[in-house]
């Protein structure tokens, strides 16, 4: 697995919000009343205090009939401009699908993967762009054609536009996205060779802490780095006192499956020599640990075998054969070998020498009774949904204050930064990544100066500085404000990986993110349609 | 001002339509397929090959692809290549797979893409894995590739060569030269190939060399219409004989030491010297060929009146020594011999007697393997210019010595290869430490 599911932090994520939020609507504050006390001057405070009355005003009355009225409107326009076409398209995606993806056939396993990834992939990039089209284009274009007169003419608060316009396409979106979902479930079992179909489940993983020691035994940061340009596993040498030690939290009876603890791992292995080729793989074992009651418990020797699901089923009760002080008594995992705290404590051992096992965080799971692929497929085609209503509230939005055209380069750039380069910035601004700012960046070039030379001092290297500076911060800017649409990427991941998407690693992330733009959003495009004259084109 | 009606105009428009047209279906009008039908472009296509469907097989969706992404196939192909290099990064192998394929949509004929992800998929992302199975499966997984990138790209007899390379060395030489070797013809999905191999790969049964040899003469045939750019002409073209030549050797590595084996090195012979070493090759001084008679040297001299016979010689020794032809027609020759079989077959036992370690006769087998292959070596000294030939004799020697340390044994003054153990002191060592991971010598 190439994902490591973090629980999500809500109460940090909360405060977070309410910085930026607040920070933004108290800029914004002020700056109005700067403007207001300037132009108008003390007339211009309570203006501003009745232009924000004015906004609590309309969402305290905002009406549900009427939004659902202009809801419908938003719907049977829509249909009019032949948005159901984008069927056609689908459907002209499916029938050839197998064309594009018949690369992996000599492997059923493997072959799965490429199908779900493809039906959450082509329903994604329909339905996203198709309702950001719509989005940014529906409003613009009755300001234009000054057909927004026959609403705005009637009883209908500015506020109740935008969110008419907003559910519509939200609902419109819905009902694609239903249909096109249920079609590509159809579609993937379907496709999917019936010795295959046993990879269409939802493995519900517990994930564990990792620590691991060296090879004295004592406590180390990481393993061994082997060299591998993707740091994403750190190893142990085999043959020592090397461990990788998971810690599970909240281990009981619940997590059995038919009275057996199921471990799942999906080590890699690196050899420093050929060792024994015929094996089909390292040997590595675990090794149950109760510090409470002074208990290790080996299991049986087991064979890595990479990039596969290495299941292993333990019988709630074994027996204590450790060859260094075991008693040989019967032992229940989930009462004897669960300490007091409800820890579950597994140590992997590489038992070959010269040879290392490299193991990352997810790379061991318990394994607690599998949902349905539905589930999981589920909840994957709702992480497709989410990003459609951001786009949707932000292509209304920004539809609110630009002509269509404007809006939608606007709102496709947010989407594609959002999509693409989030994690770019992130890296960038977290320190994480080494650059020069876009202007010593460029001087450097210019002047062939290489990375490693330091500026030379001087009125260049300052204004460099500080352009360098505001760049940076216009940078932190835009992080905060687009959107994170990574986290719906990843959970197409826990799908195409057999897994049912997270709840605290995957969809809370998610849910929240999209409610985060709601106020935000409904603010914006409420002062937008306030100050526009409707009138002009 | 305009004075024109809208009638007018439109007729006008309706005018220039045509004569712009006349022009544009002169140039280009398809083809028809037929021999000289269709547009002037149509025609230029067909008598430089530049046509889709001269270049190869047409893939619909290949085609596809390209048209609708109109002019940004250059974009995508920059896209799909960083994606291609994060999945092989992050190991996720299926991505990877369905990536490469993707890249071969858009670029269906452009020969370096064939070339590269084709050997990196057998080399590299087959290294990646741990069990010879799964690494086997992507060296098949690379031939399939490529195989399917011939099919596509009729006029790259490159591609055929890197086919016939993978079929023969990758299979043939890896480091689990052995378990390749045996899949090769079990395959280990058996369940799927029931207990034979992938027909995909080796539809005949045969030895890997053999196809390889099949496939470089595939890639010698498709070499004399389309120039190659991969290596010296005549070192391509010998490419298939060194397959042949494999194929004997590798029966002999896996202790096969019967008339197949003989059959294999004596067809060898004769393939290279009556088919490769009557082959003329152009060198700065006129055709030379590497098997030659007196004769041929005045023939062949003859053609110009500026080139002697000392050039003739001159640069026919020159390639002789370029291609090591002399070695392996010695090489061939010689294994024809009973004395040689025996010499390699007692050295051979010699190293099975010492891995299950039986000393003592391992000893004995040894010591009559070095004495005949000094007898070798002595009637052919040429064998001596070759990495294999020095190598086995020194292997012989240094098991030799160290079954007599182990056994607490003063090893004799003289001793059948001492010439070559004393002349060759310079390779012992890394032989040394080949043996020990091979034996699991401390």
């Amino acid at each position: 697995m190439s994902f490591d599911p973090i629980p999500y932090d809500l109460l940090d994520a909360f405060k977070h919000f309410l910085s930026v939020f607040g920070s933004t609507m108290l800029i914004a504050i002020i700056v109005c009343f700067i403007v207001g006390v300037l132009t108008r001057g003390l007339k211009g405070v309570a203006d501003v205090f009745s232009g924000i009355l004015d906004f609590f005003v309309q969402m305290i009355h905002v009406s549900c009939r009427r939004v659902w009225s202009l809801s419908v409107l938003t719907i049977r326009e829509a249909l009019r401009q032949k948005i159901l076409f984008v069927f056609i398209i689908f459907a002209v995606l499916f029938m050839f699908a197998g064309w594009f993806l018949a690369g992996a056939a000599d492997r059923p396993d493997l072959q799965v993967q490429s199908y779900i990834d493809f039906v959450l992939k082509a329903i994604s990039w329909l339905v996203i762009p198709i309702m950001l089209l719509l989005a940014c284009w529906s409003l613009p274009e009755d300001i234009r054609l000054r057909t927004i007169h026959t609403v705005v003419t009637k009883p209908v608060y500015r506020i109740e536009i935008v969110m008419g316009r907003m559910l519509g396409f939200t609902l419109l979106g819905t009902a694609i996205l239903v249909v096109m979902g249920g079609v590509g479930y159809i579609w993937i079992n379907r496709q999917v060779p019936e010795s295959a179909q046993y990879k269409l489940v939802s493995k519900v993983p517990v994930y564990g802490a990792i620590s691991f020691t060296d090879r004295e035994g004592a406590s180390t940061a990481a393993g061994i780095n082997v060299g591998d340009i993707w740091m994403y596993r750190s190893y142990i040498e085999g043959a020592t006192k090397a461990r990788a030690v998971y810690k599970f939290k909240g281990i009981d009876e619940s997590d059995a499956i038919n009275d057996k603890l199921v471990l799942q791992s999906s080590f890699e292995a690196f050899r420093t020599h050929k060792g024994n080729m015929g094996a089909g793989g390292i040997l590595y074992q675990f090794i149950f640990v109760n510090d409470d009651k002074n208990l290790r418990v080996p299991s049986r020797p087991l064979i890595n075998k990479e990039y596969s699901d290495n299941v292993l089923e333990i019988n709630r009760k074994l027996k204590d054969d450790n060859a260094e002080g075991g008693t040989g008594a019967e032992l229940d995992i989930f009462t004897d070998l669960v300490d007091k705290e409800g820890n579950l404590t597994v140590e992997v051992q590489c038992l070959e020498a010269g040879q290392l096992l490299g193991m990352a965080r997810p790379d061991l799971f318990i394994r607690t009774p599998d949902h349905a692929f539905l589930s999981g497929y589920s909840k994957a085609v709702f992480g497709i949904w989410l990003p459609m209503v951001i786009v949707i509230m932000l292509g209304v939005t920004i539809s609110c204050f630009v002509k269509g055209p404007v809006a939608i380069l606007t709102t496709l750039t947010i989407v594609m930064v959002g999509f693409m380069s989030k994690e770019y910035m992130n890296e960038l601004l977290s320190g994480q990544m080494q650059a020069a700012g876009a202007i010593e960046a460029w001087y450097r070039l210019i002047t062939h100066m290489n990375s490693q030379t330091a500026l030379p001092d001087g009125p260049v290297k300052v204004i460099i500085g500080i352009v360098d500076g505001g760049i940076i911060n216009f940078l932190w800017l835009c992080q905060q404000i687009i959107p994170n649409f990574g986290i719906y990427s990843n959970m197409r991941e826990y799908v195409i990986k057999g897994f049912d998407v997270s709840w605290d690693a995957a969809l809370l992330p998610g849910i929240i993110t999209a409610a985060a733009y709601i106020l935000p959003c409904l603010i914006v495009s409420f002062y937008s349609l306030k100050l526009r004259e409707l009138e002009a084109k | 001002m305009n004075k024109l009606t809208s009638k007018h105009r439109k007729l006008a428009y309706v005018m220039a339509i045509i004569v712009l047209l006349i022009p544009v279906i002169w140039l280009g009008m398809p083809s028809t397929g037929e021999e000289g039908s269709g547009g002037e472009l149509a025609q230029l296509r067909v008598q430089h090959e530049l046509g889709e469907s001269t270049l190869g097989d047409v893939d619909p969706s290949s085609a596809s692809m390209n048209f609708v992404l109109l002019g940004l196939r250059g974009i995508a192909t920059n896209l799909l290549w960083m994606d291609a290099n994060d999945y092989q990064k992050k190991k996720e192998w299926a991505k990877l797979r369905s990536t490469v394929d993707s890249i071969i949509l858009l670029q269906p004929h452009y020969m370096k893409v064939w070339d590269f992800q084709g050997w990196n998929l057998a080399y590299n992302v087959s290294a990646e894995w741990d069990a010879v199975e799964d690494r086997y499966f992507w060296v098949k997984e690379g031939i399939k590739f490529l195989n399917e990138g011939v099919t596509r790209n009729e006029r790259y007899p490159e591609l055929d060569w890197k086919v016939g390379n993978l079929h023969g060395q990758k299979v043939g030489r890896s480091d689990e030269w052995r378990q390749f070797r045996n899949f090769y013809k079990v395959d280990p999905d058996a369940e799927r190939y029931e207990g034979g191999p992938d027909p995909e790969i080796n539809p005949e049964r045969l030895d890997n060399y053999q196809v390889a040899k099949e496939k470089f003469l595939i890639a010698n045939e498709k070499e004399l219409k389309h120039k190659q750019h991969l290596q010296m002409r005549m070192l391509f073209r010998a490419s298939p004989w060194h397959a042949q030549f494999d194929y004997a050797n590798a029966m002999q590595r896996e202790g096969k030491f019967g008339k197949q084996r003989t059959d294999a090195w004596a067809q060898g012979f004769k393939d290279w010297t009556t088919i490769f070493g009557r082959e003329e090759f152009i060198t700065p001084k006129g055709p030379i060929v590497l098997e030659w008679t007196e004769d041929d040297i005045k023939n062949l001299a003859g053609r110009d009146e500026n080139i002697t016979e000392a050039d003739v010689r001159h640069w026919t020794n020159r390639y002789q020594d370029t291609s090591n032809y002399r070695f392996w027609r010695t090489r061939a020759l010689s294994e024809s011999e009973t004395e040689t079989i025996d010499a390699h077959k007692a050295i051979y036992d010699g190293e099975q007697l010492f891995r299950s370690g039986k000393f003592d006769e391992a000893k004995v087998q040894l010591e009559k393997g070095m004495a005949l292959y000094a007898l070798v070596l002595n009637k052919y000294p040429s064998l001596l210019s070759e990495d294999l030939a020095i190598e086995e004799g020194l292997q012989a020697v240094i098991l030799w010595r160290y079954i007599h340390d182990l056994k607490g044994l003063q090893v004799p003054a003289s001793f059948p290869l001492k010439p070559l153990w004393n002349k060759e002191q310079g390779r012992v060592p890394e032989l040394e430490n080949d043996l020990r991971r091979r034996y699991g010598i401390q």
